[in-house]
């Protein structure tokens, strides 16, 4: 039984599902449930991300059901509201979402979205009550239907391209950087002679859900990417990769050499390139030495996110960055079986740190695990701001929700990644430091 | 207390006949609203919106020392985290209602979750928001309203919103300003001096505004419900007037003191400009024997508005306007007293309470056009296309949409705009929107969605009279 939560970061399926559709260009989310569904998303999940919305605004096509849909069932409301978005909204795909009220009257949506299709209408649907999971489960349900529905609509099929991998796992929004994610690692793939295929972000379209078939590979970046490439194995044989985490720095070298394995590639090639990535990220590092020593980078964190980020950051900060992992909270629910591996992985980082992993949603826990920390630099979302102030720490927001960055195509995967997270953590530590040698100075 | 009987208020559609789906010159509004019954129409196609759920939530979670229990599916309380990560307002948590609970009905779930945050926070007053999910399950929240009062000794209060029965996300407000009297009213002292100002949603900016204002005629306030405490619902009982900010949405609060609690009810208009904050002064000082001291104020405040706003006109400058009804009425009247022309307005929501406004309007304008719709940003697109003004203000979230139409654009959602203070704020921004349309002329480069047909329809294609 689902428990109640404090503060939830999560939202529900239906809101995962939007996060999917709204991520690809030339696809159009069609609600079937009351009106706010398609609002609280507006508010609670894209106004949370800088309002990186596609479409500009809230203005999701919704059946906006009312009382007698209720008591006389809505499939009519909906026949009604689907012919006319694809008379009014462009778009390449027209994507049905199910909301709670309709799900609870057992409006018969596969009937429906068949009744479209006999009309040519390129649709396809996935039922994501919000009683049926978070974003999570929400993204899987919208990229299973993606992946079974689309090549039944009889569309034009892309030319196969050689050396393709799709990237899985990042959820659009949910990791507020998923676009610059998205696009560094794209640039690392292409490094190494191959072609993402991102899937989300600009230049995104339905086309690029078409090539799924055509990978060599999949590469699952959090264990919400794992359904999705069981599916795809299971339905093409494509081979799959799972990280657990984004690769951060040097873990993004080691991201490339295992593909470059996996894949029989010019292994020459692949170190070259790594080579010069690392040469560049070192260069940095050394410029920022000073700075380091000066301001007492190397401090106990508490890292709060999503089990991908937490993973790829945290290993960033302890291995090259040299800092103290102290207490880790990963707040996306992973499935039971895959926590055993993550509480191997982290709280092994640093011989004696005494790192602690914890999973929670729940903000009040979150504020107390954080409180007992004593950690001197938090980084996690905008939730977990009033407890780094009362604990005197540093600061920096990185994961859901964002209350006052704005993020377009800021990266913290890969080596570029690595680059952004050292110029935002250490403006973070300075401007701490800052501030708090002036109040001290002021109180004399 | 007849009125406060009913577990929630009725709908706004019940309450004042209240349209949402409509457009037409404005002599025809009123032909509309004086013909007898409405006709009721919907649209054919629709755009998501803010609901009843949403707008309780908001109300509640600028109340202090509370905390409120969402009692739906997660994704219920995403407006929650809204609130709290942008206003740092509200604590809450969700029942996180799953597949079992909406067969089973989740009252055990309910219970679970108040106790323990009872027991964790210590609030003053606990909230139970309730949600589509509970409203179709029909769960019974009631009973456990009253066993936990019992057990906790703490006021427990249920908010039955459902997302489905009301057109209008304004009838969340009455509802929870129906229980929050329902439960916290009428428990004050003795009768006193103070007035109350209802103020719900507003810019703190605004509201601090009203206040300056009324402080300074010698009133002592008791505001609600922005920012009141669980004391502030007690006390309105035994206040000597309540004032509205705004009739559209404080008008249940102000009805239900009055037919209640006997506290007399002014339903000013909205103080937006120069002219129209005068006459809200002279309005409360007519209703509160000072008369004199408002009409000195107004003296002060609209010489010193006056030297702030220096040689600002609006002159040859034709505006649109996307707003709740309550600020376009009254926003209207801005736009001409300033020298411009207003092109055509959309508003949320069409009631009884406009008749007045509706009135006036269209003795001067008959013919202006009056588009009703609540968040349809592809109807209003449509017609502020055809009409090309020279400036679209706003309120709504949607305002982006109508910015990559390449058009001046000015978004009145997070700005300050009422009283004296509010117009100087005001035509800075509408100045700087005017004097530099470089943005607008860069999101014109990413043309909206819609498709090139949708622009050839009339704007009212969709709004179907319905059929019963």
């Amino acid at each position: 039984m689902a428990h109640h939560i404090e503060g939830s970061r999560n939202s529900c399926a239906l809101h995962g599902a939007l996060q999917v559709i709204e991520a690809i260009e030339g696809a159009v989310p069609v609600i079937h449930s009351t009106a706010g569904c398609g609002a609280q998303h507006f508010l609670g999940v894209n106004r949370l991300n800088a309002g990186s919305d596609s479409f500009g605004g809230p203005p999701v096509a919704s059946s906006n059901i009312s009382e007698k849909h209720v008591v006389f069932g809505g499939s009519s409301r909906l026949r009604e509201q689907l012919k006319n978005t694809v008379k009014i909204v462009e778009g390449d795909l027209y994507f049905i979402v199910t909301g709670c009220s309709t799900e609870m009257v057992g409006d018969d949506i596969p009937a429906m979205n068949k009744e479209g299709r006999d009309q040519d209408f390129q649709v396809i649907y996935a039922n994501t009550p919000g009683f049926r999971g978070d974003v999570h489960q929400g993204y899987q349900l919208a990229v299973k239907a993606l992946i079974e529905q689309l090549p039944t609509l009889g569309k034009a099929v892309p030319p196969k391209v050689e050396g393709l991998v799709n990237i899985l796992g990042i959820i659009p929004h949910q990791d507020p950087f998923w676009a610059g994610n998205l696009e560094e690692l794209g640039r690392l793939l292409e490094g190494i002679g191959l072609k993402a295929n991102l899937l989300f972000g600009y230049d995104q379209g339905v086309s690029a859900w078409q090539k799924l078939p055509d990978a060599a590979l999949n590469v699952v970046l959090s264990v919400w990417g794992e359904a999705p490439a069981l599916l795809l194995e299971e339905r093409y044989n494509t081979p799959w990769l799972a990280l657990e985490g984004l690769p951060v720095g040097s873990a993004a070298g080691a991201f490339l050499r295992q593909v470059t394995e996996r894949l029989q590639l010019d292994a020459h090639r692949t170190e070259l390139f790594i080579e010069s990535e690392e040469k560049r990220l070192n260069r940095y590092l050394a410029s920022l030495a000073d700075t380091y020593y000066r301001a007492g980078f190397q401090r106990e964190f508490a890292l709060i996110g999503e089990s991908a980020q937490v993973v790829g950051v945290s290993e960033f900060l302890t291995r090259t960055l040299g800092l103290l992992p102290r207490t880790l909270i990963i707040t996306d629910n992973p499935p039971e079986e895959s926590r055993e591996a993550l509480i191997l992985r982290l709280t092994t980082l640093l011989e004696g740190a005494g790192t602690e992993l914890f999973f929670s949603e729940d903000h009040g826990e979150i504020t107390d695990l954080v409180r007992n920390s004593g950690a001197e630099v938090v980084l996690g979302s905008a939730l977990e701001e009033g407890v780094a102030a009362e604990l005197g720490a540093a600061f920096l927001q990185l994961s859901f929700p964002l209350s006052d960055r704005v993020v377009l195509n800021r990266s913290y995967a890969g080596y570029r990644g690595a680059a952004t997270l050292l110029e935002e953590l250490g403006s973070a530590i300075l401007s701490h430091s800052y501030q708090s040698r002036r109040i001290l100075q002021e109180s004399y | 207390m007849t009125l406060l009987k009913a577990r929630a208020s009725l709908t706004r559609e019940k309450q004042l006949e209240a349209l949402n789906a409509w457009q037409g010159s404005a002599l025809s509004a009123v032909t509309e609203f004086s013909d007898g019954e409405l006709v009721k129409r919907i649209r054919t196609f629709s755009q998501s919106t803010e609901d009843d759920t949403l707008y309780a939530l908001r109300l509640l979670a600028g109340i202090r020392n509370s905390v409120t229990v969402i009692h739906a599916p997660r994704g219920c309380a995403a407006a929650g985290l809204f609130h709290q990560v942008t206003r740092g307002q509200g604590r809450w948590i969700v029942t996180n209602l799953d597949d079992r609970d909406t067969i089973m009905g989740a009252d055990r779930k309910l219970r679970k979750a108040v106790q323990e945050l009872y027991h964790r926070y210590k609030p003053e007053v606990i909230f139970i928001l309730s949600s589509p999910v509970v409203a179709i399950n029909n769960d019974d929240i009631q009973s456990v309203v009253e066993e936990l009062h019992e057990e906790l000794e703490v006021d427990i209060i249920p908010f039955y919103v459902t997302g489905f029965a009301s057109h209008h996300a304004v009838t969340g407000y009455d509802i929870a300003s129906h229980a929050l009297l329902k439960y916290l009213g009428g428990k004050g002292g003795e009768p006193d001096e103070r007035v109350n100002l209802l103020a719900v949603g507003e810019h703190p900016e605004d509201r601090n505004e009203a206040k300056r204002l009324l402080t300074a005629l010698g009133l002592e306030l008791n505001i609600l419900p922005d920012g009141a405490s669980p004391d502030t619902f007690r006390s309105a009982a035994s206040a000597r007037l309540s004032l509205a900010l705004d009739q559209d949405s404080g008008n249940y609060l102000g009805v239900t003191l009055r037919e209640v609690y006997g506290v007399a009810y002014l339903p000013a208009s909205r103080p937006i400009g120069i002219k129209a904050t005068g006459r809200w002064l002279t309005e409360v000082g007519r209703a509160l024997g000072l008369t004199e001291a408002a009409s000195r104020l107004h003296e002060e405040e609209s010489e010193r508005a006056g030297r702030a706003l220096g040689d600002f006109t609006l002159e040859g400058v034709r505006v649109y306007l996307g707003l709740s009804s309550a600020n376009a009425f009254a926003l209207s009247s801005l736009i001409e007293e300033l020298g411009g022309e207003v092109m055509g307005i959309t508003v949320n929501r069409l009631d009884q309470l406009h008749k007045e406004r509706l009135d006036e309007l269209s003795l001067r304008h008959p013919a202006l056009q009056i588009h009703v719709a609540d968040g349809q940003p592809f109807e209003e697109a449509n017609i502020v296309k055809r009409l090309s003004p020279d400036l679209y203000l706003g309120d709504s979230n949607h305002i982006a949409q109508i910015g990559r139409l390449g058009i001046p654009v000015l978004s009145l959602e997070e700005s300050p705009f009422l009283g004296y203070n509010g117009v100087i704020t005001l035509a800075r921004r509408i100045t700087a929107a005017l004097r530099n349309r470089s943005f607008g002329e860069a999101l014109a480069h990413t043309p909206l969605s819609y498709k090139d047909a949708w622009f050839r329809r009339t704007p009212n294609w969709h709004i179907k009279k319905e059929v019963r």
